[in-house]
């Protein structure tokens, strides 16, 4: 095999794959390396876990086909070291390959790919819906961290996607605060629902290109493929609990305050928060204020008012700050509206203007 | 020839170990045939490889056409078993049997996956159980609590009804439903029921259920933070209200006042209420009049002592719902030996139970009775005079007068008292009590008793003295 890449290309697929790659070495030597093939379809790079697999395109000279595999780790390394523009030429002969660029030659052991396994696709690729991949790339990044990331419930583990009348709905909720986002598809036909571990989701998201992907999935497998790249992930095969039953219908007291304020002044309200990491909120009508309050028995106590317009009973409740600032990365609205349902029910968070986000989270014990 | 010799020789312990396993195997378990076939499989491919693709498969079961089913973690392994080890697999499975036609690979969930592993972990002693303490927040019901684990006997028998009945048609047919019986005969049990059942029959409507010291609790609280209005709303809004324990309202006026209107809405809106009492509504103390009425305006159920056909139906049933099974010799000996309360008895099959676990075998008879020695109660032994002397104190009469021959008013009536209590808490016999009290006849010690046991179910007045005397007598 001898091939020739810009030394770029070559790096940012490196990193892509690499990704894929499984990091433990107990198991099979071929599964943590990088399989590089030269064929009729031009040069390809491929990486699995079994959890996940990549298959990518890169662009490039083939002079001679072949197929190689290389630990990803090396390879990674090497690729990170590139600075300058140029090409690199790799070239494999017997059980070695070298990597030639511009000045230096380094010379790798390759790993037997027989074992490589297969990159599997859905059997029955009936189920598919077209989005741009930039969308589908913040919708799981944003979203992901709102899982669980115990895997001892693998379905509060995964981000559940339904895709219904021309929308897609993801959720991902760790028990103590939920979020759904909602995006709008081009075609309307297709409806299924599945579960992505939401560390999958993660891997895949940074692999996305910003062109349009096809999803496309059945009952245990999902795929991404746009015209460069084939991204497969396992499904988790669980039942997603009746999320929608824990929304509260009604609400007693509704909030509407600029984003700005409510980040800042949760920010400094979160430097006084206990080892519970707890937050008190309050919502007064009367004065159309909005209220956060923290005590820390080491370092001293804050409390912060923010205008906001606040209709309904007044309230108070207390939250893990910490699932309060998450909606912040979920929203880029510029006020957002807080809706209470009463003592121990969960509150609402919702962007003004921005329908596609709920916002979920219960609050601790008074 | 040497050449060729050494691996054939090489081959022979291997071929050997494979008969020894052979042979011993069930062919029809699918946790054996596994484990040979994994075995057989170890020794083909490389550690790595092993470990990578085995190790989270399983048999999940083999079919009567001879296809045996292998669940695997992923759409991965799926397609790497076919592509790999298909053949190698199918050889091994055939070695065994040629009952075995193919093998299909089946992407397991991911609950099932989990499965063999524990079973592996946890051999012998049974996990006890933590779930029976579980309480659901919204609605204070225990799901442990369901119709299913209710035992029905003559002696609740019409009190299961009117709970059937009310489950019908909530708020309508029996409203308010009251439930009263002493302690231990599975009041809680039953509303509970009634409560699990309603929430499941009718989704979206909501129930709650309390005790009356909750809510007395609650009010009080509820009136020193000043949100007494959201006490109000918060138990308006509920279609099934269950109460707990009336009886201890009494002496609490306010709050009796609160659940006096917070009946009446409930009630006008045909919301379902259900209470328990220890005692009949009409003979709670220190309730007010307007609320006593209101508590036995629906329908009105006691629930008796249970009958030792019931009692041995409760045993059964409680011990098979932990999975152990009791011979009838014990059973038998359980029910008669402990009386009293079904609380009691329940505590004494659990602790059965629980021997049942930590030795893996259900008890004998001989176990039994020596673990029941510690819940049999002793025999109260009290003198008579004891009892005269506390009746005599009582109703303010000079002792001595109790044994004369006289028929006074005021000292006719604490003799019958004496009677009664002697025969129906001491269990001492009508000759001896006649004797005792001054040699009267057994006739007339039967007759004083059926007296006032006659009289004590329509007069409140003497029932308490009597609740009073007992008090005293403890």
């Amino acid at each position: 095999m001898i091939i020739s890449i810009e030394k770029n290309k070559f790096s940012d697929a490196v990193h892509t794959v690499s990704r894929f790659a499984e990091r433990k070495s107990s198991t099979l030597h071929v599964l943590s390396s990088i399989l590089i093939i030269a064929g009729d379809e031009g040069i390809k790079m491929r990486a699995t876990n079994l959890e996940t697999g990549v298959d990518l395109k890169i662009e490039g000279e083939c002079t001679s086909k072949g197929v190689v595999a290389i630990p990803a780790m090396v390879l990674q390394q090497i690729a990170t070291s590139f600075t300058q523009d140029g090409k690199i030429n790799i070239e494999h002969i017997g059980d070695i390959i070298s990597i030639t660029s511009g000045t230096g030659k380094s010379s790798i052991k390759t790993v037997p790919y027989d074992d490589f396994p297969s990159i599997p696709f859905p059997e029955n690729p009936k189920n598919r819906i077209i989005l741009s991949g930039t969308l589908l790339r913040t919708l799981f990044t944003s979203i992901a961290s709102c899982a669980s990331s115990s895997t001892v419930r693998p379905e509060l583990a995964s981000i559940y996607l339904s895709i219904e009348g021309g929308v897609l709905t993801a959720v991902a909720t760790d028990s103590f605060r939920l979020a759904e986002k909602k995006v709008p598809l081009v075609s309307k036909g297709t409806q299924g629902r599945f579960l992505i571990p939401a560390k999958n989701a993660l891997d895949i998201a940074q692999a996305l290109p910003d062109a349009d992907v096809i999803v496309s999935f059945d009952e245990h497998q999902c795929a991404f493929v746009s015209d460069t790249s084939m991204l497969v992930s396992r499904l988790t095969n669980a039942v997603y609990p009746d999320y929608r039953q824990i929304i509260p219908k009604e609400s007693v007291v509704e909030a509407v305050m600029l984003r700005k304020d409510f980040e800042q002044a949760l920010k400094r309200t979160t430097i006084f928060s206990d080892t519970f990491q707890k937050i008190r909120t309050g919502f007064d009508p009367k004065k159309n204020l909005f209220s956060l309050f923290a005590k820390n028995a080491d370092i001293g106590e804050s409390s912060e008012t923010i205008p906001a317009r606040v209709s309904g009973s007044a309230l108070e409740l207390s939250f893990n700050h910490r699932y309060l600032s998450a909606v912040l990365a979920l929203t880029g609205a510029e006020s957002i509206t807080l809706l209470a349902a009463g003592v121990g029910r969960p509150l609402i968070i919702k962007g003004v203007g921005d329908t596609s986000l709920l916002y979920l989270v219960s609050p601790m014990n008074q | 020839m040497i050449l060729t010799g050494s691996p054939r020789n090489a081959r022979v312990p291997c071929a050997t170990k494979k008969r020894i396993l052979e042979d011993i195997m069930n062919k029809g378990d699918p946790r054996e045939l596994w484990e040979y076939v994994l075995t057989q499989v170890e020794l083909s491919i490389s550690p790595a490889n092993f470990n990578t693709w085995f190790r989270n498969s399983f048999i999940v079961k083999i079919g009567e056409d001879g296809v045996v089913h292998i669940g695997v973690p992923s759409q991965f392994f799926k397609d790497w078993y076919l592509k790999k080890f298909h053949t190698l697999l199918l050889k091994i499975i055939r070695d065994v049997s040629y009952e075995f036609r193919n093998i299909e690979y089946a992407i397991m969930k991911d609950e099932h996956r989990r499965i063999p592993k524990e079973t592996k972990n946890t051999r012998g002693a049974i996990e006890l159980p933590l779930e029976d303490f579980y309480i659901n927040k919204s609605d204070n019901l225990n799901p442990r609590y369901t119709f299913d684990t209710f035992v029905i006997g003559s002696f609740n028998n019409l009190a299961y009804a009117a709970a059937q009945a009310a489950l019908e048609r909530p708020g309508i047919t029996y409203n308010p439903l009251f439930i009263y019986g002493d302690t231990g005969r599975g009041k809680t049990h039953l509303i509970q029921a009634i409560g699990n059942h309603f929430k499941k029959q009718y989704q979206g409507r909501k129930v709650f259920y309390l005790t009356s010291e909750k809510f007395v609790v609650d009010y009080t609280d509820a009136v020193q933070a000043g949100t007494a209005n959201r006490f109000k709303d918060k138990y308006r809004q509920y279609d099934l209200l269950i109460m707990d324990d009336v009886q201890f309202l009494s002496k609490k006026d306010k709050t009796q006042e609160e659940l006096f209107h917070l009946f009446n809405a409930l009630y006008d809106t045909n919301k379902q209420i259900i209470f328990s009492s220890d005692r009949a509504p009409a003979a709670i103390p220190d309730i007010a009049e307007r609320l006593k009425g209101r508590l036995a305006s629906g329908m009105t159920v006691d629930i008796g002592e249970p009958d030792p056909e019931s009692r041995m139906a409760i045993i059964r049933k409680k011990a098979s719902s932990h999975g152990v099974l009791l011979s009838d010799e014990v059973v038998d000996y359980v029910a008669t030996t402990i009386h009293g309360s079904i609380r009691e008895l329940e505590g004494m099959v659990n602790s059965i139970i629980c021997h049942a676990q930590v030795k893996g075998s259900a008890p004998d008879i001989a176990e039994v009775r020596q673990s029941l020695r510690s819940f049999t109660r002793p025999q109260k032994n009290i003198s008579v005079k004891n009892v005269v002397d506390k009746v005599a104190e009582f109703y303010g009469i000079d002792e001595e007068s109790v044994y004369e021959k006289t028929r006074r008013r005021e000292v006719v009536r604490p003799r019958q008292i004496i009677m009664y209590i002697l025969r129906e808490d001491f269990r001492i016999s009508y000759p001896t009590i006649g004797a005792k009290l001054g040699g009267r006849d057994h006739t007339t010690v039967i007759h004083s008793c059926e007296k006032i046991k006659r009289e004590i179910v329509g007069d409140n007045e003497l029932a308490q003295e009597i609740q009073n005397i007992r008090t005293l007598l403890v």
